[in-house]
């Protein structure tokens, strides 16, 4: 594929932009690393060997204790089973016999963001601590705040983009088509869209999760119908604009249909709008998740999320680590997204001295 | 970037609980509420009198110890908070079941007789005698000449014939009252201006007569009953037997109660040294957290602490280092409320006898109470804990068991576990819903759901709202419910067990009981009129109960624990056996309105306080009513 030299001006002009730049580069490190966060957060052991045989736990059904040599039919507890293969190495050297040599690797985070850890002497929440390898502390209930911090983010991350992707859909056909057609349309369509946006949206949540236990696509469902409107105004311009340029009367005079014209002529000249948007409503996305499992009214419990740590955050405050955890990641990803955004604003903008500070 | 900005007042509007919105409020006098007048009825209703019956043997008690301190002080303040504002101070009709209603009830509710609460006898209160009528349904009540209302009007038959005319009206617009007073309470008769009978719907033992058959006078000159009762009376502070009146509403801001000065209670013997502050003063504040900031600045004078994050780790510090504040921790007697999950029999799973057991012994309530509860709550063992003589004192919780739990759940033909460790059987995972209502209880349906992992069930946990989870309770529309009933004097199976009540939505029997052998224990429970009986009855349906496994209980909290500045005193007994909260300046729960002020004390505390003067660090425990 060869790249637009208008493109290729951008996307330096973006790489110019020293922060929004490395934003992009951490935000999408994370991403990656959150594909495979189940090798680094995790209860289950990356690989254990065991009687000669090798096992691959991470994603593979659940492997019952009894098949590492314990005496339950549950779910291996790995850190438990790597104390015991300590204890058989141990005692093998203590009498001399040659050890079984059984030994697991575990994530550098051994713990999933479900499970409740105890301590013996002391009642949650835990403080941060390296030896316990609880490194942010834990919440009320004993689990392990990074794990919690970290699917969480993963969540947040894929409800904001399928969110995202949903609402473009409809609001770019819609304003396109607004734009377009204008006339009757565009006008029946600027009411109803003034109407629909005066739905108070939040208060519709409220009442469907009195109703209904939300889930992932129901909650997407909701906010997709109450929320495709902002990209409309803004995709209706836009068509009105290039729709009077000349190249489309050359394209309509050389016969192209429609769609053609909307698909192939008047789409690619307004990227630039839907692509300068796309960091923003990241953030409105992650931000409108939180704000929901803040009030309760969002995923039900025990799915990790951000507004689950801030409430519980905010209501012990004697215990810091919990909000403090939260606020910072929550801050420095909402401010890497802004930075991003920010970024391409810039680079898509034709006038080169503007400066956003 | 609209939507953040529409979210942010709700993030910080969502701390406050879920509370509703703060009704506007404004301090200029117009929202005061006037409250002196109290007779809007010219022309007072009276009654007919008819002949007392002969051969009446007519009781009283005033043989049993007073629960009172004689040390008691009257006078000060007491500061006391509530977490939302009232929407009206009628104590029947629409929104009149508030939390503030309970203030009203309670000031109202020195009864014809109450229970002893340290003895259970029962005692005299505006009633000096009573006689019961062979009838098995009637009693007679002799009423206390020199009673009167808070605004000086006796007190007689004639306001206790009103009650009657009063609850059954149309016009105060609530069918609860509408139907208690029709179909339960049947008739009430006067005798004379002192005299007066009550027959209720069925024959019951006696003590349970004068409990469920017992009411309140209502004040005749007051309530001028007709189609605007409900708005015109919406914030008029009715006269009460009691011993406050309402002096003064801010709406929004708070509510104040006056003590009745020549209160006829002073001098009965049960009601003496009682309700000793002079003025007591409710503040709105609409979060617990913040309540306890104010707590601490000794703006409020007492605040519970039984949740065990505040006794261990909020009500610490130099306040109580320095004996300013003091820690209470006084275990009771008395029913327990019946916490845990509920099993629907309507499921086809949940139908399952060996599903039922092995769910029981799947949930590790054990590991719950002694980790996440810090060992501060107890492990409830049926429903109906604590009824005393009724309690059958056999029966004991199934414990968490994975070989038991295996077991049943093999012989329910579950005996493969699927990929991620849930058992299966044909397809069928071995998964249930467990609804609940109170966000704060998350962290424990967390820790059980991981447990339970392990025997093989998936617990999917379902936070609803209260409305919608009651609505869905009731319409026995769940799989396991979390909920805790309340208590009764005696227990209650007709209502929980009985098969009239399974096949029908809207009742209490959410566990879709039907057992004809329960059906008939639960007949003859309700029949017997003799306490031996009933009690036998009620230990053989406990244990059929606990044999079904439909219910599996939980958690329960036999004590109160509760800080307060040391200026508010209590009897050296601190409480009785019954006592629901000790620093209750009213009978809010249960016959206290035990504690007083000591001004001399309070000058003596801030005075050090200010100086940085130490007393004594005090944590009391309490355990002259534990049990075991």
């Amino acid at each position: 594929m060869k790249l637009r030299p208008q493109t290729i001006k951008q996307w330096r002009r973006f790489r110019s932009i020293r922060r929004g730049y490395w934003s992009l580069l951490i935000i999408g490190a994370l991403l990656a690393l959150t594909l495979v966060a189940e090798l680094l957060v995790n209860s289950r052991a990356i690989v254990v060997r065991y009687d000669g045989s090798y096992y691959f736990p991470t994603y593979s059904a659940f492997m019952p204790g009894r098949q590492f040599g314990l005496d339950y039919d549950y779910e291996t507890n790995y850190r438990e089973l790597a104390a015991s293969f300590a204890e058989q190495r141990e005692a093998a050297e203590a009498n001399g016999t040659e050890s079984p040599g059984n030994w697991l690797i575990l994530p550098p985070v051994p713990y999933n963001p479900f499970e409740t850890d105890f301590l013996d002497d002391a009642f949650p929440p835990y403080a941060p601590s390296i030896s316990t390898q609880h490194y942010l502390g834990t919440d009320v209930a004993g689990r392990d705040i990074l794990a919690r911090l970290v699917y969480g983010f993963r969540l947040a991350m894929a409800f904001a983009v399928i969110l995202l992707l949903c609402n473009y859909v409809v609001g770019i056909a819609v304003g396109c088509a607004m734009g377009f057609w204008g006339g009757a349309f565009d006008l029946v369509f600027q009411r109803l869209i003034e109407i629909w946006s005066n739905v108070p949206f939040l208060y519709v949540i409220m009442i469907v999760a009195s109703v209904i236990v939300p889930n992932f696509w129901t909650l997407i469902g909701i906010m997709v119908v109450f929320g495709w409107m902002a990209m409309t105004w803004y995709m209706r311009t836009s068509t009105y604009k290039e729709k009077a340029r000349e190249y489309v009367d050359a394209a309509r005079a050389l016969g192209a249909s429609s769609p053609r014209i909307v698909f192939r002529h008047i789409l690619p000249n307004t990227i630039s709008i839907i692509v300068t948007f796309i960091p923003f409503s990241v953030a409105t996305g992650v931000t409108a998740l939180t704000a929901l499992d803040y009030l309760g009214f969002g995923l039900p419990p025990p799915t990790p999320s951000w507004g689950e740590l801030l409430a519980q955050g905010t209501a012990n405050l004697q215990s810091p680590w919990i909000v403090t955890s939260v606020v910072v990641a929550m801050t420095l990803v909402l401010l890497m997204v802004a930075y991003v955004g920010e970024a391409i604003r810039e680079a898509f903008d034709p006038k080169q001295f503007t400066f956003y500070t | 970037m609209r939507k953040l900005a529409l979210l942010a007042p709700l993030l910080l509007f969502g701390c406050g609980g879920s509370e509703a919105p703060p009704p506007e409020t404004d301090t200029t006098t117009d929202d005061a509420v006037t409250l002196e007048e109290t007779r809007f009825v010219d022309l007072l209703p009276t009654y007919d009198s008819v002949p007392l019956p002969e051969g009446l043997e007519w009781v009283t008690n005033n043989e049993d110890e007073v629960f009172a301190s004689p040390e008691a002080k009257r006078g000060g303040t007491f500061n006391t908070y509530m977490l939302g504002f009232p929407l009206t101070l009628r104590m029947v009709g629409p929104d009149s079941n508030g939390g503030f209603a309970g203030y009203l009830r309670a000031n109202n509710s020195v009864g014809l007789v109450a229970i002893h609460p340290n003895t259970l006898n029962f005692i005299p209160m505006l009633a000096t005698h009573w006689a019961f009528d062979d009838d098995g349904k009637t009693v007679y009540y002799r009423l206390r000449p020199e009673a009167t209302w808070s605004d000086g009007m006796p007190i007689t038959a004639d306001d206790f014939m009103y009650t009657i005319d009063f609850m059954r009206s149309e016009h105060i617009v609530d069918p609860w009252y509408n139907n208690h007073y029709t179909n339960n309470i049947v008739a009430v008769r006067k005798h004379d201006d002192h005299t007066i009978s009550v027959e209720g719907s069925t024959p019951k033992p006696r003590e349970e007569i004068l409990y469920e058959y017992g009411f309140g006078p209502t004040p005749r000159h007051f309530h001028k009953l007709d189609e605007n009762w409900v708005v015109d009376y919406n914030w008029r502070a009715a006269p009460g037997p009691g011993p406050y009146r309402i002096s003064h509403v801010e709406k929004g801001q708070y509510v104040t109660f006056d003590r009745v000065d020549d209160w006829w209670g002073n001098d009965v013997k049960y009601l003496a040294n009682r309700f000793n502050p002079d003025e007591v003063r409710i503040t709105v504040i609409r979060d617990m957290n913040v309540a306890w900031e104010y707590f601490m600045r000794g703006e409020l004078d007492t605040h519970p602490v039984i949740m065990p994050n505040f006794w261990h780790e909020k009500a610490v510090g130099e306040e109580f280092d320095n004996g300013y504040i003091q820690k209470i921790k006084f275990y009771t007697d008395t029913p327990q409320p019946s916490a845990g999950f509920w099993l629907n029999q309507n499921d086809p799973l949940l139908a399952d006898h060996n599903i039922r057991l092995g769910l029981a012994h799947s949930m590790n309530i054990e590991r719950l109470l002694t980790t996440l509860l810090r060992g501060d709550y107890e492990r409830l063992k049926m429903h109906h804990e604590g009824y005393w003589d009724y309690t059958n004192p056999n029966i004991e919780p199934r414990p968490f068991d994975l070989d038991k739990a295996d077991e049943y759940f093999a012989a329910a033909g579950f005996t493969t576990r699927g990929p991620d460790g849930i058992r299966v059987r044909d397809g069928q995972r071995l998964a249930f819903s467990v609804v609940y209502g109170t966000q704060e209880h998350t962290p424990r349906f967390v820790l059980l759901r991981e447990e339970a992992r392990k025997a093989g069930v998936e617990l999917n946990l379902q936070l609803m709202d209260a409305s919608a989870y009651f609505k869905q309770i009731l319409e026995k529309q769940h799989q396991i419910a979390s909920m805790a009933w309340s208590t009764s004097l005696t227990p209650r199976f007709w209502e929980h067990y009985h098969s009239d009540n399974a096949k029908v939505t809207q009742t209490n029997n959410i566990t879709a009981t039907n057992n004809p052998e329960l059906d008939q224990l639960i007949t003859e429970y309700e029949d017997a009129t003799d306490k031996p009986t009933r009690v036998r009855l009620a230990h053989e349906i406990q244990q059929i109960i606990h044999d079904m496994s439909q219910f599996i209980p939980t958690w329960k909290v036999p004590y109160t624990r509760e800080a307060n500045w040391r200026w508010v005193r209590l009897p050296e007994w601190y409480g009785t056996r019954t006592t629901d909260v000790l620093f209750d300046f009213m009978s809010t729960a249960n016959s206290t309105g035990l504690l007083w002020i000591d001004e001399d004390i309070k000058a003596e505390t801030l005075a050090a306080r200010e100086e940085g003067v130490a007393f004594d660090p005090v944590t009391i425990t309490d355990e002259t009513w534990r049990l075991e």
